[in-house]
């Protein structure tokens, strides 16, 4: 447990829940962010193939280390391939007029794909690494207005909610024996049928909540205590602040020489 | 008293800052986008590719957060609640969409329900809230996030001004819709990532460009080619939808309201 934590008192439950985490997953998620931000921006910049290549990897070996390897290959890849198969159509295919495969157009699709994929792979990579209760939490405590942690934690709470609620409606839809038809008649039954009383009974619920999150003083005007703690200290800071100036500064640095060549 | 049980305190300075937070956002818009239809840079892997790609990310990135900024204080509770219900519904019924083969989007169901119900206001603050989530799972969307929150402004627009009222004008506002954002967000899949994400749009794309068009041409055209569409059908499902309320709910939001968004099909009627 780090030296200093962003809120109030630490209780036994909370102690224990942060003891069961990983290791990214007890770093402070601004951290994660920001470092990844930082990696992100300074490869594209750089555009070197090799580097994309080793980011790519080293970002495999973090998952792997907190066994999340196989979620990562099979999320980045659902993006990036069809990423690479529209560049490869795009750059190595096409190009000035002509249709045909030339070297020039393979190379620039694929160091497009690479850039795409440092982006894709990374940014997963901080989804599955970052806790979203841990997430919420740190959006609450910093000085981001109140409605923002309400909204990103009511989402992301709500869709696996709603999504049962989708089976649910499928399921008595079935039972109620409708059978759909085929093309676009059928696609626009579903619509009714399935999506109609999804959409009807979630904004029949949002009317029902607004009066009582209003009465209970919601968004609140002033600091209000959590008891969800957000591991921080002194070295986090220091690398966040670290990682933005680089996010700001090394694609600069990176970028100005050959600025004045082309100038 | 509590304070909660008081009205909000706006002052002159605050609402001027929140101007300020939106004027800045929609030039930078704007600026980025007139800069780089004009100089249409041709380099896409060199430095200046990757100077022009990161540039058009943060700029893009940074005028949807300075427009979030500027609206998300002024939103009431029951827009706010209504949000999260449409952020989970833009990504419910896009794959539900998916599932069923049709070759539509429909990720904008969400956003344009809450522009017709909540207004301009809450639909762009809905698009880059939604764009923000959804880059937990998809990071590529993240530069859109501008293009989303202009389908969330265009629909409450295109409600305050009776496009709801009759069923048929629905769809020709999201035709008009779609040509705009498909004009703004073409910037950032050519520059930004070389062209499209999917395969079969990048077809399309290939087919443009083995024409000789230069690539922002080729990927403008596919997008005025797939948005106006999607859009077209989104905005009139969504207007259905909004029918298919209860009149004590859709009469529940004060923008349906005070700008008659329903007309005669609403509750209060001249």
């Amino acid at each position: 447990m780090s030296s200093c934590v962003a809120t109030g008192y630490l209780d036994g439950g909370a102690e224990n829940e942060i003891k069961g985490m990983n290791w990214f997953q007890r770093l402070h998620p601004f951290t994660v962010l920001a470092v990844a931000a930082a990696v992100v921006t300074t490869t594209t910049a750089a555009g070197l193939w090799w580097l994309s290549c080793t980011v790519n990897a080293g970002a495999l070996v973090v998952a792997w280390s907190v066994g999340k390897s196989k979620k990562l290959i099979g999320l980045s890849s659902a993006i990036v391939l069809p990423t690479f198969a529209s560049q490869l159509m795009i750059h190595g295919l096409a190009s000035n007029g002509s249709f045909g495969l030339t070297q020039a157009g393979l190379q620039t699709a694929a160091e497009l794909g690479l850039r795409t994929a440092v982006l894709v792979v990374v940014g997963l990579l901080c989804s599955l690494v970052i806790d979203r209760h841990q997430l919420v939490a740190a959006i609450d405590l910093s000085k981001a207005p109140a409605q923002l942690g309400y909204l990103v934690a009511a989402t992301l709470f709500l869709l696996p909610q709603l999504a049962e609620r989708q089976r649910v409606i499928n399921e008595a839809q079935m039972l109620r024996q409708v059978k759909f038809r085929r093309g676009l008649r059928g696609w626009f039954q579903k619509v009714r049928l399935q999506a109609v009383p999804l959409v009807l009974s979630s904004l029949e619920e949002t009317a029902n909540r607004a009066p009582h999150l209003a009465a209970r003083g919601f968004p609140a005007t002033q600091r209000m205590t959590r008891l969800r703690e957000v591991p921080d200290s002194n070295g986090q800071r220091w690398i966040r602040h670290v990682s933005v100036l680089c996010v700001l500064l090394l694609p600069a640095l990176l970028l100005v020489p050959s600025w004045m060549d082309f100038a | 008293m509590s304070p909660n049980l008081l009205l909000a305190d706006e002052s002159t300075g605050s609402r001027l800052r929140r101007n300020l937070l939106a004027i800045a956002g929609t030039l930078l818009l704007v600026t980025t986008y007139t800069v780089l239809v004009i100089t249409q840079p041709t380099d896409l892997t060199g430095g200046l590719g990757q100077g022009v790609a990161l540039a058009t990310f943060a700029a893009y990135l940074l005028s949807a957060l300075l427009l979030l900024a500027a609206v998300l204080q002024d939103l009431p509770v029951s827009t706010l609640t209504l949000i999260p219900v449409a952020l989970a519904l833009n990504i419910l019924l896009g794959q539900f969409v998916g599932s069923v083969m049709v070759p539509l989007y429909l990720d904008s169901m969400g956003t344009v329900l809450v522009g017709f119900l909540a207004g301009r206001r809450a639909g762009a603050a809905t698009g880059v809230l939604g764009t923000l989530i959804w880059s937990l799972f998809a990071p590529t969307v993240l530069p859109f996030a501008a293009g989303a929150a202009l389908i969330g402004f265009l629909a409450g627009t295109a409600a305050r001004f009776g496009a709801v009222r009759r069923v048929y004008l629905a769809p020709i506002a999201g035709l008009v819709s779609g040509v705009l954002v498909g004009a703004i967000s073409a910037p950032v899949a050519a520059f930004v990532f070389g062209g499209t994400s999917g395969v079969g749009t990048g077809a399309v794309v290939t087919v443009f460009r083995s024409m000789g068009d230069s690539l922002l041409s080729a990927v403008t055209k596919q997008a005025l080619l797939s948005d106006p569409g999607d859009k077209a059908i989104v905005f009139l499902i969504a207007a259905l939808l909004v029918y298919a309320l209860p009149n004590r709910m859709s009469q529940s939001y004060e923008f349906v309201r005070r700008y008659r968004v329903l007309g005669r099909r609403g509750g209060e009627r001249d």
